[in-house]
């Protein structure tokens, strides 16, 4: 059914944009990179999810087992080019919540440990909340770029093609 | 033409997210079955629970018993703050040992502080971790009595009990001096 969905195999991705193929490699990338400590520290991920104090406590564990996994599929698609429209919805829904998860703690002067890349089982870093929110946003253009492309630029591609 | 595009769009958007979100799940608690430090779905993250030792001791100091240890001076006290808050104000007995850069304030601890001292930790505010965290790393370097205070800044300033102000400059030099005495 994924074929007949998202036209993978009708060779969707000869047609792509580089720009936005660059955008998928580069969010998939961090997304597979970003999951692998989390998956292997789950406890370690869910004191961090509890240091945000936003996840109501019992959805806390919850979320640290199935977040990453969803992050690494969400990688895994991102990267080979299946499932265009729910990746890409995907992808900027996440970065948007953990960036307001991250300005709101920045707001209220709570200063945390990320949990973004490392679980806090690594060891500490000293790094200010300030630089995570900024990093954050530096994914952000990717992302809403790929949103962008797949939502609107993409009808007029197929339109262009009809014509 | 268009509207229906875009409809058929938030539609793929829809179940593809939907596909993964079950997919990811299914992995998720299928691994965490698997693993032997499999976690619990629904955990307790209350104080009492999170603070109490594999050997089922609690970690948590109240006001009282911290106030008793900091005036007999019978537990070092350590500021998990970060270096500019702790300058604003201190407990007055309290050291700085920033837990965010740990690493770099490590020989503030280290073998300046014997193992079988009473340390109370503290920070501020209620979802403060950063004396969880310290108090922590301590037990696991092998301090034996590790106490945390929790919302320490602020019940203790609320009591009116007594605080400090400056940086950890001149009380670094103190550290030093007990050191080599």
């Amino acid at each position: 059914m994924a074929d007949v969905q998202t036209g993978f195999f009708r060779r969707q991705w000869q047609q792509d944009d580089p720009l936005v193929l660059i955008a998928r490699l580069i969010l998939g990338a961090v997304f597979i990179y970003a999951s692998m400590d989390k998956i292997a520290h789950p406890a370690a991920f869910a004191k961090d999810i509890y240091n945000y104090h936003i996840v109501p406590e019992i959805c806390i564990n919850l979320t640290a087992l199935v977040l990453p996994w969803l992050e690494l599929i969400i990688g895994i698609l991102l990267l080979i080019g299946l499932f265009r429209e729910g990746t890409a919805w995907m992808v900027t829904l996440l970065l948007v919540v953990f960036f307001g998860a991250m300005v709101f703690n920045l707001a209220r002067g709570l200063d945390i440990h990320c949990g973004c890349f490392h679980t806090s089982a690594q060891g500490t870093d000293s790094a200010p909340m300030a630089w995570y929110v900024f990093r954050d946003g530096l994914f952000l253009i990717p992302a809403f770029y790929l949103f962008y492309q797949t939502f609107m630029r993409k009808r007029e591609l197929a339109k262009a093609q009809e014509q | 033409m268009e509207t229906k595009r875009l409809r058929k769009n938030i539609w793929r958007a829809a179940w593809q997210s939907g596909a993964m979100v079950v997919l990811a799940m299914f992995i998720g608690l299928l691994v965490n079955e698997g693993r032997s430090d499999g976690l619990a779905l629904v955990a307790d993250w209350s104080p009492e629970v999170r603070l109490t030792t594999d050997a089922g001791d609690s970690m948590i100091v109240s006001l009282e018993e911290a106030e008793r240890l900091c005036l007999d001076k019978k537990a070092v006290f350590l500021d998990a703050r970060p270096p500019e808050e702790y300058a604003r104000g201190h407990i007055s007995c309290a050291k700085n040992v920033p837990w965010q850069g740990f690493e770099a304030y490590m020989d503030r601890v280290w073998g300046v502080i014997p193992e079988d001292a009473w340390i109370v930790t503290y920070c501020d505010g209620e979802a403060c971790s950063l004396s969880e965290d310290l108090a922590k790393e301590l037990i696991a370097m092998g301090y034996k009595q590790v106490k945390v205070l929790l919302n320490g800044w602020t019940r203790w300033t609320e009591a009116g009990l007594p605080v400090k102000k400056g940086d950890e400059g001149r009380q670094m030099a103190g550290i030093e001096k007990d050191r080599t005495s």
